[in-house]
């Protein structure tokens, strides 16, 4: 049964409270949405899961594996993997390099040398990216160097990282932040797919809110570390701190 | 996989390598000076092996270091010691030795799991001191800051007595130099340096143990410097402290800037470029220069590579191994290149 | 490929072309080479400006008067920085390059160390190596019987040093601070005989090459209640040590190997070098015998400014002498066997700038014989006579 439990967490940063007692539970297969404001301690959460800080209090579980108690590279191994708010590419790397760092615990340093007795044939790690590349159409490019690649490439090459490790709950930031709307509309079409195809839970963060209401199964929103409202989008949706705090001018307007 | 290197033209490696091995022979016959020449490219293979590696850990992890004469000087001393003292055979040294430097890789990789940069390089240049201090310390081995001379490299029965005879075998180890980094470099392990020096929330995001990798990277680089000293030590048959000082290490870096950080073919033209313009060419133009720059000898050269430096810094960040691949897309295209805009 | 196919041809033909040649390295019918590798741009740059121009200052006159069998002497420089591995580098590229007959005066011990292998490859023999490490001379090392060493050795300077300060006081108790290297190990040694000698123990004193402190060397020797100290430094170590001891109020006598006999040390230590003495081990500059009197008058014709003149400019000028007397002495066509041979004919033979100088088949040392010259109202005057 996988699930991620969140209890009672809280961070505060010399003084500063990001997380204030938040608990939420993910279930197996479900898109899980966290929005709010900037600063809300959306990306902050992402990082207690990811293990790049110590919350102070609180605790989160994995299929009941203490994630607080692994370093941020064993996070992977549990069946974790992420994406960034800001792209976090190695630029001068191609395209198949950088989704393999992704596969790096799957791989042997065997997977190395094979290639190199017979470069025709395709090592395992070459099959796996395509897999990959595949479901995000972006084949085409493996050969390309990262750099001078379009953003929306670089976002789908994050995606595909994080895809490629064979997760069971992937964490998404920010996946659609600076793309114009057709590109933020197939990746609502990606994110469904990923849950729909290969099974994978999503928790993802996102500013906009007509992906966020498309593609979620539950919302949370935070505000100032603390959860404002949860539930399913049209619940949230209409929720009147959340209207206020959240959306408020929009529907006033 | 197809990695960074696989659109480039295979056919031509063995061309390449038959061109080193034939190299000596077309100088012969060019020159009578050609000893001295295979001499200035005996020193140049030699670095070029360090510099692989300090690519490796600076280049591609982004560690920096300001000790890697360190790890020649390492390198160069174990196996003198080993193969003049202790009486182990050349061909067991040249693995013990390169370990040993790698070892010391693994001491200084311990700070760099907590510091950076400019604080990195004030720590590895200090184990730079640390280990001139050390190899003057244990004089009975080392000759203290006299030096020691070291016998010649005996290879199966077979003494490489001379700048001709060493010159093949430099060359053969910087040929397998080059296709060992190359292959760590697409592998795993190279991704997962690029990663580390490009982001290491994304490294660890997609499971790599950040403190060891880092820890590996120095040990590689240390093993790639202390076979380089094994070279160094049994080819210039003499050895002092004095030459293992912070300016050789500064050199390295310079050597590595200009070829191109984060490309081994940079690392070798990099290195190729300074030995070869301090040896041949300002020596050349160093009489006819003087008269206009009056400079005294010693700071001469520091001017002509600070003077180098800076314009490929300006003009070349990606260094020589950069300036090749423009070349090449320029041939490629030609005639059909595009205009460069004025804008 | 047409074009490969040439390019190999021509370099056969080159080859083919090269083997044919016959020469004997670095000799013409009017010329010889002489490499001669310098601190251009180390420590002791000013040296390696001012001993080649003594040198090139006795080559012109000897040129002008026609050269060695009708061949002018011409004399490469390269620079080591004070750095062996540069000096390999050096003595390959004049060796190897530029095809010098012989090397001449390459200055340093290390560095001299470091070539060794060179010259044993190559037979190429060096003249009055700028050192006076007491084992250069020492004909059972690599290249020994190609090392023609002209000054005498640091061991021999310590030993006449000891011997001078106890005949000058019985009682003395005598303090050494050396330099923690091979000049150093050699300075130790003669330190070590002379002690065994006269039975007395020295106190020892080390300090790191470069180093600018002294305080604590001065401190100790000041505790062990020294009256006499010989410094084995070059220029800035004696002149740091007497000024901290004046300032600390402590004043012994201070005595100096051949390195510190550079005028700058009275300069720049002004009153607290004041008494200073020093070895010297060739005939000075201002002396009355027939080098000298050579060295006074070329400066004059040369128009040498007065600042250049000196012991070190002197001594480039006195080892000329030597390689060209070995010239001279080798055949009418040269080679490198003959220039052996012909320095190994010196017997008691009279420089004019030396005491008589001595090599043969088991003897490659030259001077073993010492002066001291002491500091005397900024001026450096000779208190004694030759001291073996």
């Amino acid at each position: 049964m996988s699930n991620l439990s969140i209890q009672n967490l809280h961070i505060h940063f010399s003084g500063v409270v990001a997380l204030d007692e938040v608990s939420f539970d993910i279930k197996e297969g479900e898109i899980f949405s966290l929005i709010g404001p900037n600063g809300s301690g959306k990306s902050t959460l992402f990082n207690c899961i990811n293990g790049f800080c110590s919350p102070q209090r609180g605790s989160i579980k994995y299929n009941n594996v203490d994630l607080l108690a692994r370093r941020p590279h064993e996070i992977v191994k549990h069946g974790i993997s992420r994406t960034f708010q800001n792209l976090q590419n190695v630029p001068f790397m191609t395209l198949l390099d950088n989704i393999l760092l992704g596969a790096h615990h799957r791989l042997t340093m065997r997977d190395t040398f094979t290639r190199w007795i017979s470069r025709k044939e395709r090592g395992r790690e070459e099959a796996l990216a395509l897999e990959v590349m595949d479901f995000l159409g972006i084949a085409n490019f493996e050969k390309k160097y990262l750099s001078g690649q379009p953003y929306g490439i670089q976002k789908l090459v994050e995606i595909a990282r994080a895809l490629i490790c064979k997760p069971k709950l992937i964490l998404m930031d920010e996946p659609a932040a600076g793309m114009n709307d057709q590109e933020t509309l197939e990746i609502g079409k990606i994110i469904s797919e990923i849950r729909d195809i290969l099974n994978i839970t999503v928790l993802v963060v996102e500013h906009d809110m007509n992906l966020v209401m498309n593609i979620s199964d539950r919302i949370c929103v935070l505000d100032s570390g603390r959860i404002l409202a949860m539930g399913e989008p049209e619940e949230v949706k209409n929720h009147p701190k959340v209207i206020k705090v959240f959306l408020g001018d929009e529907v006033h307007a | 996989m197809k990695g960074r290197y696989d659109d480039e033209n295979l056919k031509w490696i063995p061309v390449l390598i038959l061109a080193i091995f034939l190299f000596p022979f077309i100088l012969k016959g060019a020159t009578s000076s050609y000893k001295y020449y295979l001499y200035v490219l005996n020193i140049a293979g030699i670095y070029m092996i360090l510099t692989i590696g300090l690519d490796l850990l600076s280049g591609f992890t982004g560690l920096m270091s300001l000790g890697h004469a360190a790890f020649l000087a390492i390198g160069a001393y174990s196996s003198a010691i080993l193969v003049d003292q202790v009486g182990i055979p050349f061909e067991l040294s040249i693995f013990i030795s390169p370990v040993i430097a790698g070892l010391f890789g693994l001491v200084i990789g311990f700070p760099a799991l907590r510091i950076e940069g400019m604080y990195l390089g004030l720590t590895t240049m200090g184990f730079g001191f640390i280990v001139k201090r050390l190899i003057i310390a244990l004089r009975e081995w080392t000759g203290g800051s006299a030096g020691m001379p070291v016998s010649k490299a005996t290879i199966f029965g077979f003494t490489i007595n001379n700048d001709w005879d060493n010159y093949f075998m430099i060359y053969s180890f910087v040929i397998i130099s080059v296709i060992i980094a190359r292959r760590i470099v697409i592998s795993k392990l190279g991704r997962a340096f690029m990663a580390i020096r490009d982001s290491e929330q994304a490294a660890q995001a997609s499971g790599i143990n950040l403190a060891k990798y880092k820890m590996l990277s120095f040990f590689i680089s240390g093993l790639f410097a202390g076979f380089a000293g094994v070279l160094f030590a049994h080819t210039s048959h003499f050895i002092s402290t004095d030459h293992f000082d912070i300016l050789l290490s500064i050199y390295f870096i310079v050597m590595v800037l200009i070829g191109g950080a984060g490309s081994i073919y940079g690392a070798v033209l990099g290195t190729l470029f300074i030995v070869l313009m301090e040896n041949l060419f300002i020596p050349l133009f160093k009489d006819g220069l003087a008269k206009y720059i009056h400079l005294e000898a010693g700071d001469f050269q520091a001017f002509i590579f600070g003077f180098i430096m800076l314009l490929f810094i300006i003009f070349q960040p990606l260094g020589l191994y950069g300036m090749w691949l423009k070349i090449r897309i320029y041939w490629k295209l030609f005639p059909f290149n595009p205009r460069r805009r004025s804008t | 490929m047409k074009r490969y196919v040439s390019i190999i041809i021509m370099a056969a033909l080159a080859w083919i072309r090269c083997e044919n040649r016959v020469t004997s390295p670095g000799v013409t019918d009017t010329e010889i080479l002489i490499g001669n590798i310098q601190d251009l741009s180390g420590p002791i740059k000013e040296l390696g400006f001012l001993i080649p121009s003594g040198t090139n200052m006795y080559l012109d006159y000897i040129n002008a008067q026609g050269g060695v069998h009708g061949r002018q002497i011409k004399m490469l420089i390269e620079d080591h920085g004070y750095n062996p591995q540069k000096a390999v580098v050096a003595a390959k590229k004049l060796i190897e390059k530029d095809q010098v007959f012989a090397l001449y005066n390459v200055i340093g011990t290390s560095t001299t160390e470091a070539i060794r292998p060179i010259l044993e490859e190559s037979g190429v023999p060096l003249v009055a190596p700028a050192t006076m490490s007491g084992t250069m001379s020492d004909l059972s090392r690599k290249a020994g019987h190609l090392i023609f060493h002209t000054d005498a050795g640091y061991d021999v300077q310590s030993n006449v040093l000891v011997d001078y300060i106890l005949e000058q006081n019985a009682n003395a108790k005598i303090g050494v601070v050396y330099q923690d290297d091979d000049y150093g190990a050699n300075v130790l040694k003669g330190i070590a005989e002379a002690e065994e000698r006269h039975g007395i123990t020295i106190q020892r004193e080390a300090y790191q090459r470069g180093a600018t402190d002294f305080v604590g060397q001065t401190g100790n020797l000041m505790k062990g209640g020294i009256t006499d100290v010989i410094i084995g430094g070059i220029v800035r170590e004696p002149v740091t040590i007497m000024k901290t001891s004046q300032a600390m109020k402590y004043s012994p006598h201070f005595f100096g190997h051949a390195p510190t006999v550079d005028a700058r040390v009275g300069l720049l230590a002004g009153d607290a070098g004041e008494g200073f003495t020093s070895c010297y081990f060739a005939y000075l500059p201002d002396s009355d015998k027939s080098g000298p009197a050579l060295y006074r008058e070329l400066c004059e014709k040369n128009n040498v400014p007065e600042k250049m003149r000196g012991i070190y400019h002197y001594y480039g000028f006195a080892t000329a002498h030597i390689l060209v007397e070995g010239l001279r002495r080798a055949e009418e066509y040269p080679t490198r066997e003959g220039l052996i041979n012909g320095l190994e004919t010196l017997n008691n033979w009279e420089s004019g700038t030396y005491p008589p100088i001595t090599f043969n088949k088991n003897d490659h040392a030259g001077v073993e014989k010492i002066m001291l010259l002491q500091i005397q109202g900024g001026k450096q005057v000779a208190i004694t006579g030759w001291l073996e």
